[in-house]
């Protein structure tokens, strides 16, 4: 078939018309002009490639691949524009590999190595470098601050669940707050707190609790509800004391800092990684916290210990979410950010058979009171 | 050859419209791996579609070196970027009280804010430079290659000073900055063998700034008129009236300096150019974009709100604990989201950027144009494959 077409050949920005020959029976494309040396090139069509998405309308635009160019060595750079419809589906229906893509030689190994450097840098900084900087960073915050800091967290979490104005959400029946503050007081006069404890209840039917930094601490009202002792919901505050008194949360600000920045960088700025972008955060932080968890646990364990309660409640109370959990779609959220639940309900209990002279936390009227804390 | 060749825009609304959906649903399906091939495809087709004297621009730049360019940027990025937040929060912690109570705080609250944008900026235009002299090199026309020499450092040296410069006066020497860093890249760049030259005033820009004079004026007078006969209404709009005056003024003063910049280009010595690109056109294409943007914000946000109200009203009857409407409303409200920014990506893309390059692209002349004729090719510029700092930093972020 002959045909004519526009050749640059990417060496002196000429525009040449050449003359088209489609032999289908050699297997090659004939392009002849009088300067060329020898009067024509020969491209063979199994190294035919044509360029992609583009916005010209009936127009093919023609290279050659590497390994076919036996012509020049340069023959790579240069271009073959057809316009001719009936030339363009001949080469569509006689090439074979147009749309083929050539990669550079050692394309694969550069992709593995630098994969593997840019993830070793990413998981060094996250895993080694970010938080033991936030470790040692966090004891140079000075605790008023902290303090003004995990207040405005608390705020925006009251406002994030719903709490249309400043302390909107906090439960505050006068009888309900003495019977907190016997239970905070029973636990903290036997062991040594740092933090001058900020707890509060919120009116919320979730099954959480959570420490921000500085000392606040936040139950959910659907916690206590769960609850079927006074011994538990002491056990979920003292873990949170825990928390507040190892300073995790404010290493966990930190670290998270750090970690975000790097995350939204790699997934880039895009609708998907937003989205992307929550959930990693959040299963790199189950990953951080499971040894805070345990060390909160510990802590918990021994206060309950020192203010002769019951330890055994914070596994009851875990086996409970366990249950709660199994038992259909009202997942506790708690449970959720506290893994590893039924191995340490049994740590709790372990721990407690070693006790003896226990007794509850508050008494049945101080419970009840507790319990109506969020009723005006 | 023509001794003057006319610029042309081939692009299509649909078919950029459609290439940009399926490129952004494989980006979203490989969560965002493949935004570095779907750049690549876009500018394919966007190059594509420029045109001069019948022959259409290249883009030579693949998905997969821009993926490894990224690559080399995350390492080097991580451990600044990761570094530089945490002490940022860390000092921000640090000045944190309750921004309401004390001005002085608030104050410094504010400054840490600047800081966090300072720590980032030479990095900015560092990746600017960077990003330019990559799509230089992977620019061709008449299979003749664009290019660029390395100065990204002295680059953003020089961008540095100049800011600090502009803003120790107020903005009085913004066409001192323009000129200044135009030249500073024009000056480096290539096309095949020829280089191009910019030439011109810096002063001559001055004339492009007279309708930030105008706003000025505008609003002084407004606001004076109002403190004499007391009322805050003359002053408001004064205010509000000079505040549109300026965003338009820096617009149009943009199109002009784009103007007079490139009338003041040479290639080779010889080649010359002209652009007549007009601002009321570009402010057109503009308004109608946005216009419809807000449009579809519109139509998809009441979409929106009546599919959850009508959520809430069914579960409300039944299930009293609602734990089963959380998943799904999620749900919903991600695809909702994800889809709504989608779309925005698109019709920004096909109604504004599109519209606009054609313009620019109409409105540019090249005169005593046969001497491109005598134009080689250049060897090629080494290491300008590093595309990946303005692609971690997400700059230029349409094309």
């Amino acid at each position: 078939m002959l045909g004519e077409g526009r050749y640059f050949d990417g060496e002196s920005g000429q525009r040449l018309t050449v003359a088209l020959d489609l032999d289908t029976a050699a297997g090659h494309l004939r392009l002849s002009h009088p300067d060329f040396p020898g009067g024509a090139y020969i491209w063979p069509l199994m190294g035919l490639r044509s360029l992609a998405d583009l916005a010209t309308e009936n127009r093919m635009v023609l290279s050659l691949a590497k390994d076919h160019a036996v012509d020049s060595a340069l023959i790579e750079t240069a271009r073959l524009t057809l316009r001719d419809p009936a030339m363009i589906e001949a080469v569509q229906n006689h090439a074979p590999n147009l749309k083929k893509r050539d990669l550079p030689q050692g394309s694969g190994r550069k992709i593995v190595t630098r994969i593997g450097l840019a993830v070793g840098a990413l998981a060094l900084m996250i895993f080694v470098i970010l938080p033991g900087l936030a470790n040692t960073l966090a004891n140079y915050i000075p605790i008023e601050r902290e303090v003004a800091y995990g207040r405005s967290v608390v705020e925006q979490m009251e406002r994030f669940l719903g709490g249309t104005k400043a302390k909107g959400l906090t439960c505050s029946n006068p009888e309900g707050v003495a019977a907190l503050d016997a239970m905070t007081t029973r636990l903290t006069d036997a062991a040594e707190v740092n933090y001058d404890l900020n707890i509060a209840v919120f009116n919320h039917k979730m099954v959480n609790a959570f420490a921000a930094p500085g000392g606040q601490i936040v139950l959910m009202r659907g916690l206590i509800e769960k609850a079927e002792s006074p011994d538990e919901v002491a056990a979920v505050l003292a873990h949170e004391i825990g928390h507040v008194e190892a300073r995790d949360t404010t290493r966990a600000a930190l670290r998270t800092a750090g970690s975000a920045g790097l995350l939204s960088m790699v997934l880039g700025d895009f609708a998907g990684g937003s989205a992307v972008l929550v959930v990693a955060e959040y299963t790199l932080n189950a990953s951080y916290t499971r040894e805070a968890e345990g060390k909160a646990d510990q802590f918990a364990l021994n206060m309950m210990q020192a203010s002769g309660t019951d330890a055994g409640a914070l596994g009851t109370f875990f086996d409970r979410l366990a249950g709660l959990e199994a038992g259909g779609p009202g997942l506790p959220v708690y449970l959720s950010s506290h893994p590893d639940t039924k191995e340490r309900a049994n740590a709790a209990r372990e721990f407690a058979e070693g006790q003896t002279g226990t007794k509850p936390i508050l008494d049945d009227t101080q419970w009840q009171a507790l319990k109506d804390i969020c009723k005006e | 050859m023509a001794t003057q060749i006319q610029g042309d825009y081939f692009g299509d609304g649909g078919k950029l419209f459609s290439l940009y959906i399926k490129t952004a649903l494989l980006t979203l399906i490989t969560l965002g791996i493949y935004r570095f091939w779907a750049k690549t495809r876009i500018r394919k087709y966007v190059w594509s579609a420029i045109s001069g004297d019948g022959d259409s621009f290249e883009y030579t730049g693949t998905g997969l070196e821009k993926f490894l360019g990224f690559l080399v940027a995350i390492v080097i990025l991580a451990i600044y970027l990761g570094i530089v937040q945490m002490l940022l929060l860390f000092f921000g912690l640090n000045l944190f009280v309750d921004p309401a109570g004390d001005p002085i705080q608030a104050l410094w609250q504010l400054a840490a804010i600047y800081i966090t944008f300072f720590a980032v900026l030479p990095l900015l235009l560092f990746a600017q430079y960077r990003a330019r002299r990559y799509r230089m090199s992977r620019t061709r026309w008449r299979g003749l290659r664009f290019g660029m020499v390395n100065g990204a450092w002295a680059y953003t040296l020089r961008a540095l000073g100049y800011y600090l410069l502009n803003i120790l006066t107020i903005g009085l020497l913004s066409p001192l900055v323009t000129f200044k860093l135009e030249k500073f890249m024009v000056d480096r760049t290539w096309y095949g063998d020829a280089k191009f030259i910019q030439n011109g005033r810096w002063q001559r820009l001055y004339r492009g700034m007279k309708h930030f004079l105008f706003a000025l004026l505008f609003m002084a007078a407004f606001i004076g008129l109002g403190y004499l006969v007391e009322s805050v209404g003359l002053a408001t709009i004064g205010l509000v009236v000079g505040y549109i005056w300026f965003i338009l003024a820096s617009v149009y003063y943009n199109i002009y300096a784009l103007n007079y910049m490139a009338g003041e280009k040479l290639l080779d010595h010889k080649v010359s150019f002209l652009a007549v690109v007009r601002t009321g056109k570009i402010l057109g294409i503009m308004i109608i974009g946005m216009l419809a943007i807000f449009g579809l914000l519109f139509v998809v946000g009441l979409f929106g709100s009546m599919l959850f109200a009508g959520f809430f009203s069914s579960f409300a009857a039944g299930d009293v604990t609602g734990a089963g409407v959380g998943p799904v409303m999620a749900i919903l409200g991600i695809v909702l989201y994800v889809g709504m920014i989608l779309l925005i990506g698109g019709v920004s893309l096909v109604l504004i950027t599109q519209p606009i390059i054609r313009h620019v692209v109409e409105s540019i002349t090249v005169t005593n144009a046969d001497h491109l004729d005598t134009i080689r090719q250049r060897a090629a510029d080494a290491g300008a494959d590093a595309e990946g700092f303005a692609d971690a930093l997400d700059i230029g972020a349409a094309l």
